[in-house]
């Protein structure tokens, strides 16, 4: 039985193999002057007045992939969230406060707001700079957990009620699908990008559903990291198994 | 001659990531995987890809090394409560 | 290829390869310092560079990297305390002189672009980048001593 598993495995990958090389052998060269895809990726992205022609192929002629992306990002986050539930042998205990030195925590208090709306700042000119939802909403979940590592677990189990987080993961997902779905209301296509006005090049109101899009996945991106964040400290810091197990 | 600071870039993701391969503990591995999450934002960018410089930036610099630090602590404390209980 | 490339490359080089060589050989203590150098080096290489290929929009990863990088000096700083209890790594003549390299290349940066709204980022990135490093410093010297599993 082994032996025709690795028989098959070996078939397959030669075959990989060896549409891998055909196609590699077909890509154009390295640095070269001809770019078909990219030409007309931005004369579509100009076309709609987005600066960023990365947020425009991300959330306009590729916002399906997108879709999926956040798919992908939410069953991930879901899949931890059950496998660190507390178990029935494991007790939590309440986290020990901490006594950091007080530079440091002054710092941590300090940046918190600034990274915080550093976050903000990058999703919301995900059209117009290097950014978006996903690095903005990174950023921003990261600011909120300098209030573990400057203060301690349980200052930020205070400002952290799980519950609205998870709620908001969900409630983002939703609002990308139905941005996608007044498309198909509207008479056109599934996240087609006609509704709105595309607004003057280079300023905070282009695109479009872009700045829409990438809101709803900076919430989405943001809520989901600090759930599992929050998953994982619990398991660091308060869950213990019992003795005797 | 912008290719020095691509050779440069791409001859420090190469050293970092030997690197963070031939770490067997995991702390000292997530040490070095913070490092190698900078230069590889550093590759992106000589490379003209800055929003993937910046995927990595946010991920790399702070989330990465948070998680596998997290795990390293409950694997510790789990040893120390078996050691205690026994 | 221009002047701010150049520095950029040299600034790559010589900080990367020593941040590279400190975190994989020796005590706890000197990774966790050099895991802290390396956003005081490769931060200033950023500014350098959006400035060499002429985009100011490559300074927002210097922005970014100048507020995650303590942050994750600080995860390590935190979460390794038992480790370097015993050490107490401090390294301040280094520290010093990463806070004197990105004051220089941020004052550089703001001469040759003149006032604006982009000169009051590059003050923001610098004011965080060496506050950062100096705090980041501190923590690793024993800002976390009274942290017992928390």
């Amino acid at each position: 039985m082994n032996r025709l598993r690795l028989w098959l495995l070996a078939v397959g990958g030669a075959g990989l193999a060896a549409l891998l090389v055909a196609a590699c052998l077909d890509l154009p060269a390295f640095g070269g002057r001809w770019h078909p895809y990219g030409d007309r990726a931005v004369q579509a992205s100009l076309d709609r007045h987005i600066a960023n022609t990365i947020a425009s192929v991300n959330f306009d002629q590729r916002a399906y992939d997108t879709l999926g992306e956040i798919s992908i990002l939410f069953a991930a986050v879901l899949g931890c969230v059950v496998l660190l539930r507390e178990a029935r042998d494991e007790h939590r205990a309440p986290p020990e406060p901490a006594e950091v030195a007080r530079p440091v925590r002054r710092y941590a208090l300090l940046v918190l707001p600034v990274a915080l709306v550093t976050g903000l700042y990058v999703i919301a000119h995900g059209q117009l700079s290097p950014g978006g939802g996903f690095q903005g909403g990174v950023v921003a979940a990261t600011a909120l957990h300098l209030l573990y590592l400057g203060a301690d677990y349980g200052a930020l189990e205070r400002v952290r009620p799980l519950g609205v987080y998870e709620a908001s993961d969900s409630l983002a997902v939703c609002a990308y699908l139905v941005l996608g779905l007044a498309g198909v209301l509207a008479g056109t296509a599934f996240l087609a990008n006609t509704l709105l006005p595309y607004g003057t090049f280079n300023t905070l109101s282009s695109g479009g559903t872009v700045p829409l899009l990438n809101a709803a996945v900076g919430m989405e991106v943001a809520s989901a990291v600090v759930v599992l964040l929050a998953h994982f400290l619990d398991q660091a810091v308060e869950i213990e198994e019992e003795h005797g197990s | 001659m912008s290719d020095a600071v691509i050779t440069v870039s791409l001859l420090l993701v190469a050293g970092c990531a030997t690197a963070a391969v031939v770490q067997r503990d995991p702390a000292r591995q997530a040490l070095v995987l913070s490092v190698l999450g900078a230069v590889l934002a550093v590759l992106f960018t000589v490379l003209q890809a800055p929003d993937a410089g910046l995927s990595q930036l946010a991920v790399g610099s702070a989330l990465t090394p948070l998680l596998i630090m997290l795990c390293v602590r409950k694997v510790r404390r789990r040893g120390r409560t078996k050691d205690g209980a026994r | 290829m221009n002047g701010w490339i150049l520095a950029a490359t040299v600034g790559l080089g010589g900080g990367g390869a020593a941040a590279l060589w400190g975190v994989t050989t020796g005590s706890p203590g000197r990774r966790v310092i050099a895991q802290n150098l390396t956003t005081s080096a490769v931060c200033p290489a950023l500014l350098l560079l959006s400035q060499g290929y002429g985009r100011p929009a490559y300074v927002d990863l210097a922005l970014l990297m100048a507020l995650l990088g303590p942050v994750g000096t600080l995860v390590f700083a935190r979460l390794l305390a038992d480790d370097l209890a015993d050490e107490r790594p401090s390294a301040w003549g280094l520290t010093w002189a990463a806070a004197g390299l990105a004051a220089a290349v941020v004052i550089a940066l703001c001469v040759a672009g003149g006032p604006g709204r982009a000169m009051v980022k590059l003050l923001v990135i610098g004011a965080l980048l060496i506050g950062g490093n100096v705090i980041a410093s501190r923590a690793l010297a024993g800002g976390f001593r009274e942290v017992r599993g928390g």
